[in-house]
């Protein structure tokens, strides 16, 4: 790109010393909390009230601890849900999909078993939710699979398939909730039915187990991709499928792999905040909302490149911003969506800091010598 | 009836928009798999600048210049930078969808102003979106431009040695891709329902992006998809008028959707693939690095 | 016009102190070039030399960092191709720099000024026909360019320079993917250019026998200086030899031994479609002995990639057998090969022997990833792979800032060396090597061949793919010229001679493939 006399150049930094990694990852965070200020501007409060409101709700709030906690497990699973697949080169954004699919799954056991109804249970209820969480888990991954597999045999893009998948299950939700749908609940509410108490996921110091299951995973993911043979075979195939199949790696499989585990993880995320998180326990009218939320974790994944561990505290901090901007929207009566909004920013400041830290810019002086005007006319022949 | 195939052919010109946007987009070798989130962004500004000013007129440049602007974000991300194509793509539409949420949310509801005229019941859309068709083809085949642009998206450094300035070129596809997807969603919001809500899409520029794969990349086999799937979705809001009582509405509002996967695996069979594979761009989606 | 005579003329196009630099690496230092009109000036020089940088800059693809060009003593600045296209200089570049899916016609009107606006191919296709008349050969104009031989896609090259209004034509590299027949075609109707129509030839190459056969003056480049300019008929090949590499070099065959093992492979009546559909590899059959190796001969395209992928297990065979010690391996994947003892060196060593962004260490693994021996529960033995990677680098000598240094940041030498360490260290019985010296320096591919020799002396049966006739006679018990899919005989070493084996690389006296 030239002005004039001068010329910006952009050239690939050679060495990337690895505490770039995490500068810019901060940097980003920080950056889309600075131009969240303008999201702010539409209300009266000075503008550090306004960030006050938020962090002080978020992480020092009894309630809205509570509500950061449980939204960071749930973005937790969602974040891993892209996370396995990012690292094989697919992108699985039909989270919302299979958080979708895994409510859908995890509210049929106690349906199918009509053990809905508080007053027949016919199971222990520690088997039932067992049962829940696996059957969450294998929608999900039936879902993914679903992408991965047409991916994996017939190079379909799982871009296009995921979306669809999105939408048709969004609307199955629907079917099944309101207007007179299988799940819906007796009040008729357009939400479906609430789960009896014994179904309710156990607490553990007020946080359900979930969240336990969620570090878990954290840990064994890095330690999957870090250490084991086949943790070596998804990052080959991502990096370069054609060599990882060069070297023996079938790429069916791998790619089936790694849906079908993003599909199990967004779907546990599901059931996570459908079925364990106190005070909900049911699919709400608005689970659009949470589905969207789950994008979250997309960016997280794209921050933390790839490293689950890595991705604990940003989620954490996605968590308390996002909970934290509700409260702070209802609080200083701003429009609707500023989590949406942050979330926007967030993508946008990620990407900047990208490019810084794969670019470095220059400004050069364009060496000066008579320059000869190209002449016009045609060339003979 | 005819009302029903008027409401179809109106639903249909919002895919063709973008998706003959994606089309010189994708020819010129730049994939955007954002394209719902310029879409949104598009439709967003036409709404607030028109609800602000109330002139449509006002209304569809807003969308037009905001699409390309951000269609340029996008050439510069992928073009100059080399970046992951599908990365920028993704991002724009997280982006633009987050954005857009809060940023609409004081206009949620109505427009609020005259419907724009119709020419016998039918949205003066399709005939423009006729005439876009037409105009791209004769662009892309029957001019030196057109040429360049296929060439640029076939075989860069081709092109590029036949002193071809493949990053201008790539550049201007990317804006007009860009301008036309801001059309798309300011003619969603101003004209075919216009009234706004948060992620008012609700997927249809996947369904445009799947569109351009569908058609070959051949403008003419991309009206009649966007028009076929103007008429599949129309259907599936009143179902009652084929199978009237069967499934739930939400079922319905599913089929569209549904349908897509199908079509998808079946262009993506060996068969398809050697007989209409030579029809895909070749350099589509890969970045180009001159000499 | 007649070529130019003793006394030094003004220079149509003179290149003066051009320096280009990388980062990391100074691709030309200071360099001068002269051409004078209606000349055919040969540029001699390795791979990596700065030929084709140079070209580039001739072109306007590059900008030189520092000199500058003149056209007929007038100082010029190209920013880019169009620039030099508008002042009559075409290059026809080493790779082919067509569109393959749009046709000839297409190709050439491609980017013409005349062209702008709306097309009217019909006019343009008059004037191609006619432009190609004068100069006296013809390409058909309305075929798409994938239906073409490499030799046909070569002339469309040069037409489509020629109707630019070329009156200079750079050509790097053009005898690269042609067959003798085709190179005698190109030679002759280069000359006939320069000398009835006053075309100026700028000749890039590093084969000799071209240079020596039709160019009037040679300028060699060595690591980006020039370091002889001379009159052709004033020089000796071997001092040309000398000034491209540095030193003398004598080629000779390897010395082999000759026990030969118990049978090993068996290929019956191999056929396989390449990705465009087409069949590509047709009914070849051979088999190799423990120890021996077959020297594959052939321009690339001819089904080489698809008769190494299939034995290899990447390409699945049309029809046609596979066995292995008397096993039938047609079906089996590429893992289960590996396991069974089939090493494979692909011919792409950045985009598919290797993963640039892993480090040398995660580079071995890539063969290793499967083996018991190197897998505990699960888990990759992460200090044995380094053991072994070690020892890779230190026995092959590779030189890399260290075991996690990225691959990508190795030289293609070097590259090379690690993988074939890598593929060597398990021992293969069966070894596919496609084109495994190309694009490395003398030094290295000798390195190269004499490791293969010594795989052969471990009892390894070696299938060795490649261009270059050299190497497959000084390595090769069995030399199977290819052409279009077919061997056109397997010859033992001792009765195969260089135009013999060069002529059935044409097609010409295509017989059965024999059984020995």
């Amino acid at each position: 790109m030239r002005l004039g006399r001068y010329e910006l150049t952009l050239e690939p930094r050679p060495a990337r010393p690895a505490i770039f990694t995490a500068l810019t990852a901060v940097v980003a965070i920080l950056l889309a909390l600075a131009l969240s200020s303008f999201l702010f501007l539409s209300s009266d409060a000075p503008l550090i009230d306004a960030y006050r409101a938020m962090f002080s709700y978020a992480f020092f709030n009894p309630h809205g601890v509570l509500a950061t906690v449980h939204r960071s497990i749930y973005l937790l699973f969602c974040t891993y849900a892209f996370l396995v697949p990012l690292r094989a080169g697919l992108w699985n954004i039909g989270l919302p999909g299979q958080v979708y699919a895994g409510g859908l799954a995890a509210f049929a056991v106690p349906f199918v078993l009509r053990t809905h109804n508080p007053q027949t249970l016919a199971l222990p209820p520690g088997l039932l939710i067992v049962l829940m969480i696996a059957a969450a888990a294998a929608a999900g991954a039936a879902t993914g699979g679903f992408a991965g597999l047409l991916r994996a045999k017939l190079q379909v893009n799982e871009i296009l398939v995921t979306m669809m998948l999105n939408s048709i299950l969004f609307w199955l939700v629907a079917y099944m909730i309101k207007e007179g749908g299988p799940f819906m609940s007796a009040t008729g509410e357009g939400e479906s039915f609430g789960l009896p108490s014994s179904l309710h996921a156990p607490l553990l110091l007020g946080v359900p187990v979930t969240a336990v299951l969620a570090l878990c995973v954290a840990v064994l993911l890095d330690l999957l991709f870090a250490k084991t043979a086949l943790g070596y075979r998804i990052r080959a195939f991502g990096e370069n499928p054609a060599a990882a199949r060069y070297g023996g790696i079938i790429p069916v499989a791998l790619s089936l792999l790694v849906f079908l585990l993003g599909g199990a993880f967004a779907a546990l995320a599901g059931y996570h905040y459908f079925a364990a998180v106190p005070g909900v326990y049911k699919i709400p009218g608005n689970y659009g909302y949470y589905g969207d939320l789950g994008f979250y974790g997309i960016i997280a994944a794209l921050i933390a490149r790839g490293s689950s561990l890595g991705a604990v505290p940003i989620v954490v901090l996605f968590a308390g911003l996002s909970v934290g901007a509700r409260f702070a929207q209802g609080e200083l009566r701003l429009p609707f969506g500023v989590d949406y909004a942050l979330l926007g920013l967030l993508m946008m400041t990620f990407v900047a800091s990208h490019v810084l830290y794969h670019f470095r810019f220059g400004w050069r002086r364009i060496p000066s010598e008579a320059l000869q005007p190209v002449p016009t006319e045609l060339p003979r022949g | 009836m005819w009302e029903l195939v008027a409401r179809s052919l109106e639903a249909s010109t919002i895919f063709l928009f973008a998706a003959l946007g994606e089309l010189i987009d994708q020819r010129s070798g730049v994939l955007n798999v954002g394209l719902e989130g310029l879409m949104l962004f598009g439709g967003t500004a036409a709404f607030i600048t028109a609800q602000t000013t109330g002139s449509h007129a006002l209304g569809f440049l807003a969308g037009l210049t905001l699409g390309g602007l951000l269609g340029l974000g996008h050439g510069f991300f992928s073009i100059t930078l080399r970046g992951d194509q599908v990365v920028s793509g993704m991002g724009l539409w997280i982006l633009s969808f987050g954005l857009t949420t809060y940023l609409g949310s004081p206009y949620t509801g109505p427009l609020g102003l005259g419907r724009i005229p119709s020419l016998w019941g039918l949205s003066p859309f399709f005939p423009l979106g006729v005439a876009l068709v037409a105009i791209t083809w004769l662009l892309l085949f029957r001019t030196g431009l057109g040429l360049a642009i296929r060439s640029a998206g076939e075989n860069p450094a081709a092109a590029e040695a036949s002193g071809i300035p493949v990053t201008s070129i790539r550049f201007l596809c990317v804006a007009l891709g860009g301008m036309l997807a801001g059309l798309s969603g300011a003619t969603y919001t101003l004209s075919y329902n216009p009234v706004w809500n948060y992620n008012f899409l609700m997927g249809w520029g996947f369904v445009s992006l799947a569109l351009v794969f569908f058609s070959m990349w051949n403008p003419w086999i991309l009206l009649a998809g966007a028009s076929l799937f103007g008429i599949m979705w129309q259907l599936s809001l009143s179902p009652e008028l084929i199978l009237p009582g069967v499934l739930s509405r939400y079922v319905w509002r599913t089929v569209p959707f549904a349908i897509t996967i199908p079509i998808l695996c079946i262009i993506s069979t060996p068969w398809f693939r050697t007989r209409w594979g030579l029809a895909k761009p070749e350099a589509l989606g890969r970045p180009y690095a001159k000499g | 016009m007649s070529p130019p005579d003793l006394a030094p003329t003004e220079p149509i196009l003179a290149a003066r102190g051009i320096t280009k630099r990388f980062p990391g690496v100074l691709a030309l230092d200071h360099v001068d070039l002269e051409i004078q009109a209606g000349e055919i000036h040969a540029v001699l020089g390795q791979n990596g030399a700065g030929k084709t940088t140079l070209m580039n800059i001739l072109f306007g693809l590059l900008q030189p960092d520092e000199g500058a060009l003149y056209l007929r003593e007038q100082r010029i600045r190209f920013r880019s191709p169009h620039d030099a296209l508008a002042r009559g200089i075409g290059m026809v570049h080493q790779t082919r720099r067509l569109v393959s899916a749009h046709t000839v016609l297409e190709n050439i009107a491609l980017g013409h000024p005349r062209t702008r606006g709306f097309l009217n191919l019909r006019s343009t296709r008059l004037e191609v026909e006619a432009l190609g008349n004068r100069y006296g050969f013809t390409v058909p104009l309305g075929a798409r360019v994938w239906q073409l031989s490499e030799g046909e896609r070569q002339w469309v090259e040069i037409l489509k320079a020629l109707y630019r209004g070329a009156e200079i034509l750079i050509l790097d590299e053009p005898t690269a993917a042609l067959t003798p027949p085709e190179v005698k075609t190109l030679l002759a109707g280069l000359q006939t250019l320069v000398r009835d129509h006053g075309v100026t030839v700028l000749l890039v190459t590093h084969k000799l026998p071209i240079v020596m056969a039709v160019s009037h003056r040679v300028t060699v480049l060595r690591s980006g200086r020039v370091v002889a300019r001379l009159r052709t008929a004033d020089a000796a090949e071997e001092s040309l030899v000398q000034h491209m590499i540095g030193r003398d070099i004598a080629f000779r065959t390897m010395n082999r031994s000759a026990e030969m093992g118990r049978p090993l492979l068996q290929v019956e009546q191999l056929s396989a479609f390449n990705d465009k559909g087409l069949l590509a590899l047709r009914g070849v059959s051979f088999s190799l002995r423990e120890g021996e190796v077959l020297g594959v001969a052939g321009v690339t395209g001819n089904g080489q990639e698809e008769l190494a992928q299939v034995l290899a297990g990447l390409r699945p065979a049309a029809s046609g057998r596979v066995r292995l010690d008397g096993r039938d391996v047609t079906r089996l994947s590429p893992l289960q090969r590996w396991r069974m003892g089939v090493g494979y060196i692909p011919a792409e060593r950045i985009e598919v022997a290797s993963i640039a962004t892993f480090s040398l260490v995660e580079n071995t693994a890539l063969n290793y990833h499967f083996d018991p021996a190197f897998i505990r529960r699960g888990l990759l033995d992460n200090a044995g792979l380094e053991q072994l990677t070690q020892r890779i680098v230190t026995t092959y000598n590779v030189k890399a800032p260290s075991q996690y240094a990225r691959a990508q940041h190795l030289s293609g030498g070097n590259l090379q060396k690690l993988i074939l360490g890598r593929v060597l260290s398990r021992n293969p019985r069966l070894l596919i090597a496609h084109l495994p010296t190309q694009g490395l320096d003398v030094e290295a591919a000798a390195f190269v061949r004499a490791t293969l020799v010594e795989a052969t002396a471990e009892g390894a049966a070696v299938l060795l793919i490649s261009e270059d006739l050299d190497e497959i006679l000084s390595l090769s018990d069995w030399v199977a010229p290819i052409y279009e899919g077919r061997f056109g005989a397997i010859i033992p070493r001792a009765e195969a001679g260089a135009e013999t084996v060069g002529a059935m690389m044409a097609g010409v006296g295509m017989k059965e493939a024999g059984v020995r």
